[in-house]
């Protein structure tokens, strides 16, 4: 019988660990995630139903301490060379059950990017924030504060505005950072997380991407503030809300690579999120041929099971197609990210165009397909016993993220095209 | 907003009474609904069903399609097509679930008040509670995917329900039917049975006493404005008089009309969401290339293309509604031509608009998901529409047998 397994990945590039890591999440996701998943809707604002669920997998199973080196409580996964493959792997299963959790999961990492991996770790950041992931059970979040009210996406354009429309602004007093400004929408905010990386300016209205700082913000810093969560059409799961500071100080050190270098490694977390957004397409896509075998095989239409009609048939070669394909290019970017050495670095303006590319290409293909999805199930489409909605609901935002669909188009053109004034 | 300006239909084919109830049901929208949209899902019972109340009873919209003298509205002719469509399409712009109500409850209201079907004896018994004080909702249960239990079906679809004659009386049953909406709250269902005599029909069965059971609220994606779910109906005895239709082209006629209404309600939401989207776009500025949002030339392909959609929806809604109001020129509504194009409208116009609003909701961000802007509520509403009312292969199939003079499927 054929099941989500028999989907292809280039098995030359699986790391060594991700049979044992994928049969955990998956283990995990079906018993403590797609039993509940449909009442998290209403669970957006408490996330009584959510939080325990993450409790499981971040705190207890430990997936939050995977980028930290071992000798730290980490797993080590950030020198290991498999980083990102091995976050394919977790992110499509987590995805399978929930992209909104996937989405929050996979955000945890893109802070911790900056200091964990190699060839910029930052020890003593390391150090400093390590006790935090590593030394409980409780669930820990961290959270990228980029976006602003007054920009939108602006920021994730570097290369048009190198950073001179951030208006959060960090000021260098004695050996400590001062703070001032307010974000808007991070993934994990709303009162979750509990590390912020702080997207801001020490000079504004500049382009000199030396004045483009990274700075680390513990959510308890006086002067750090969290609004609520809004409220969105899907992903329950992921708290979107506002983060003010307030004259929030930090060391001086809380700076994750230095100038210039933060601009260069911040298009890294670009690169590790067009993975995560593949992944989750290839999670979620995964999850509606479960549904959809299912669905089309007990159903009738003509005096026969729906699968077995060829206008139908149709419709469920297009989904399987897809997800073969979506998934085989969510690995292939992962491996041209953990091998620099073969395809450059990850940061570099080739590699997160194409990772732009692979990212729309699969969420437009996704979101397409649960509409089809849900056109060929009629009125149980539509109906959130049978879980498409959902996934429909939650992949839009998806493909909707890190500066949407745009963005990615302008990245791409740039780097195939050389446009010289996108 | 002068909607004719920016999207025009044929305007020469709407008449004073269309526009001036268009018009009135614009001001309901705006004054009960637009204001508040954001509480009104929160609190049906308090806010939704009192604004509903004004528009049923108050403007009159239950009893439209009543005649003058049983105290109705006089729009007992096919004509009504186009003045449902101008009002459905001002209700969808202020609720699309309010809008999707309506339109079941007119397409079962056409069966008895309009075309073949036209039942002197039913409209004159129901007159008073159609025309009355107390606000009544109407579904449709049409045939749907079986379970392989089955033994007839209407063009490949099962029936959810069969129906036999037992003297002067029909027996209808129906086990775990899925109607179209407010299968928890309808007051009448108009439902396609399987009948002993060969034919289909479609019956009116009022929920009171012959609806046995009802499961639990179905949670869908959209549609807040109608509590759906699955009904039982046990052996119920109807009196002749409720078998409001029989033979495949009458009820592929009711269905003409259901899916003109429903496109109508997509455009409605279309219109919403360009309003929307139109604030959005003349206010955002793109900070690093200081362009106001519409100016960038990316930006303003994809709001050609959400304008396109939108108008050529409106056009596709107000030609099959005019298809469907002069049968002496098109053919009756269930005749080939008639019904294939019904359906070809309204798949093209559903399709449309959820594509319209993806891109809509593409380029408002995060600001088009979060609830507060009210783009995401259309967008779920207008997609669980599109997928409830027909499957997609089942109406693609419906057009290819006429288009294509299909002889077997």
């Amino acid at each position: 019988m054929r099941t989500i397994d028999d989907f292809t990945r280039p098995l030359e590039y699986i790391a060594p660990v991700d049979r044992y890591l994928g049969d955990i999440v998956r283990a995990w996701a079906d018993r403590e995630v797609i039993p509940y998943r449909r009442k998290y809707d209403e669970d957006w604002e408490k996330h009584r139903l959510i939080e325990p669920a993450f409790r499981s997998l971040m705190g207890e199973l430990g997936f939050q301490r995977m980028l930290f080196p071992e000798d730290l409580g980490g797993w080590g996964f950030g020198h290991s060379g498999y980083t990102a493959t091995i976050a394919c792997r977790a992110f499509e299963e987590i995805a399978r059950a929930d992209s909104g959790m996937a989405v929050a999961f996979g955000v945890i990492f893109w802070p911790l990017l900056m200091i964990c991996t190699e060839p910029h770790v930052n020890r003593r950041l390391c150090e400093e924030f390590a006790p935090m992931f590593c030394d409980t059970s409780e669930p820990r979040f961290a959270a990228n504060a980029m976006t602003e009210p007054q920009g939108g996406a602006d920021i994730e354009n570097m290369e048009v505005v190198g950073g001179s429309t951030i208006e959060t602004t960090a000021v260098l007093d004695g050996d400590e950072w001062v703070i001032n400004g307010h974000k808007l929408w991070p993934t994990n905010s709303g009162g979750v997380a509990d590390l912020f990386g702080v997207v801001a300016t020490t000079d504004p209205g500049s382009k000199d991407l030396d004045d483009f700082a990274f700075i680390f913000v513990p959510a308890d810093t006086p002067g750090c503030t969290q609004g609520g969560p809004y409220q969105k059409a899907g992903m329950a799961a992921d708290k979107n809300g506002d983060i003010w500071f307030d004259n929030c100080r930090v060391p001086s050190w809380y700076r994750a690579c230095g100038p210039g270098l933060d601009a260069t490694y911040f298009k890294e977390v670009i690169s590790f999120g067009n993975v995560g957004s593949t992944a989750f397409v290839t999670g979620v896509l995964m999850n509606v041929y479960e549904i959809l075998k299912d669905f089309c095989s007990k159903t009738t239409f003509r005096g026969k099971p729906l699968k077995e009609n060829d206008d139908v048939a149709g419709v469920l070669a297009d989904l399987a197609r897809d997800t073969d394909i979506i998934r085989v290019l969510g690995y292939q970017l992962a491996r041209m990210i953990d091998r620099p050495d073969l395809y450059g670095d990850r940061w570099s303006d080739e590699i997160v165009a194409k990772g732009r590319a692979y990212k729309y290409f699969a969420c437009d293909t996704g979101v397409q397909d649960l509409k089809k999805a849900m056109n060929l199930m009629g009125t149980y489409g539509s109906d959130r016993l049978w879980d498409v909605e959902k996934h429909w609901r939650d992949l839009k935002i998806v493909q909707l993220w890190m500066g949407g669909k745009q963005l990615c188009q302008m990245e791409v053109a740039r780097w195939f095209y050389e446009c010289e004034t996108l | 907003m002068d909607y004719q300006e920016l999207f025009p239909v044929p305007v020469e084919w709407l008449g004073d009474v269309d526009l001036s109830m268009a018009s009135t049901v614009s001001g309901w929208a705006d004054a009960e609904v637009m204001t508040g949209r954001l509480e009104h899902h929160e609190d049906y019972e308090g806010l939704l069903v009192p604004a509903m109340r004004k528009l049923f009873i108050d403007i009159g919209l239950q009893a439209m399609l009543w005649p003058d003298e049983l105290g109705g509205g006089g729009l007992d002719s096919p004509e009504a097509a186009m003045t449902l469509t101008a009002i459905l399409e001002q209700v969808g712009r202020a609720d699309t679930g309010i809008g999707f109500l309506l339109a079941n409850w007119f397409a079962i209201q056409s069966a008895i008040a309009i075309g073949p079907g036209r039942n002197e004896t039913l409209l004159k018994g129901s007159a008073e509670i159609i025309c009355g004080d107390e606000i009544l909702f109407g579904s449709l249960v049409l045939p749907g995917y079986g379970n392989g239990a089955e033994e007839t079906d209407f063009f490949g679809l099962p029936y959810q329900a069969t129906a036999r004659k037992s003297g002067e009386w029909w027996v209808l049953s129906a086990s775990g039917a899925r109607p179209q909406c407010a299968g928890s709250n309808a007051h009448m269902f108009g439902v396609v049975a399987a009948t002993d005599k060969g034919e289909p029909g479609l019956f009116l069965v009022p929920s009171m006493s012959l609806v046995v059971s009802v499961g639990n609220p179905l949670k869908l994606a959209g549609l807040a404005a109608s509590i759906n779910a699955e009904i039982t109906i046990d052996a119920a005895e109807l009196p002749a008089k409720h078998l409001l239709l029989e033979g495949v082209e009458n009820i592929r006629g009711v269905l003409s009309w259901y899916y003109t209404l429903c496109s109508a309600v997509c455009c409605g939401a279309l219109l919403a969401s360009y309003e929307i989207l139109k604030e959005w776009v003349d206010t955002r500025v793109i900070k690093g290339k200081g362009q106001v949002f519409k100016e960038n030339p990316l930006v303003a392909s994809l709001l050609g293309e959400i304008g396109a959609k939108t108008g050529l929806a409106r056009i596709a809604t107000y030609n099959i509604a005019r298809m469907l109001a002069k049968p002496e020129t098109y053919g009756p509504a269930g005749s080939g031509p008639v019904a294939a194009t019904a359906t070809a409208a309204f798949k093209t116009v559903a399709r449309s608009a959820m594509d319209a609003m993806d891109n809509t909701m593409e380029l408002m961000g995060s600001a088009g998901y979060a609830t507060e802007w009210n783009l995401e509520r259309y967008w779920r509403d207008v997609k669980t529409l599109e997928a409830s009312v027909v499957p997609e292969t089942v109406a693609q199939t419906d057009m290819a047998r006429h288009y294509f003079d299909l002889k077997k499927l």
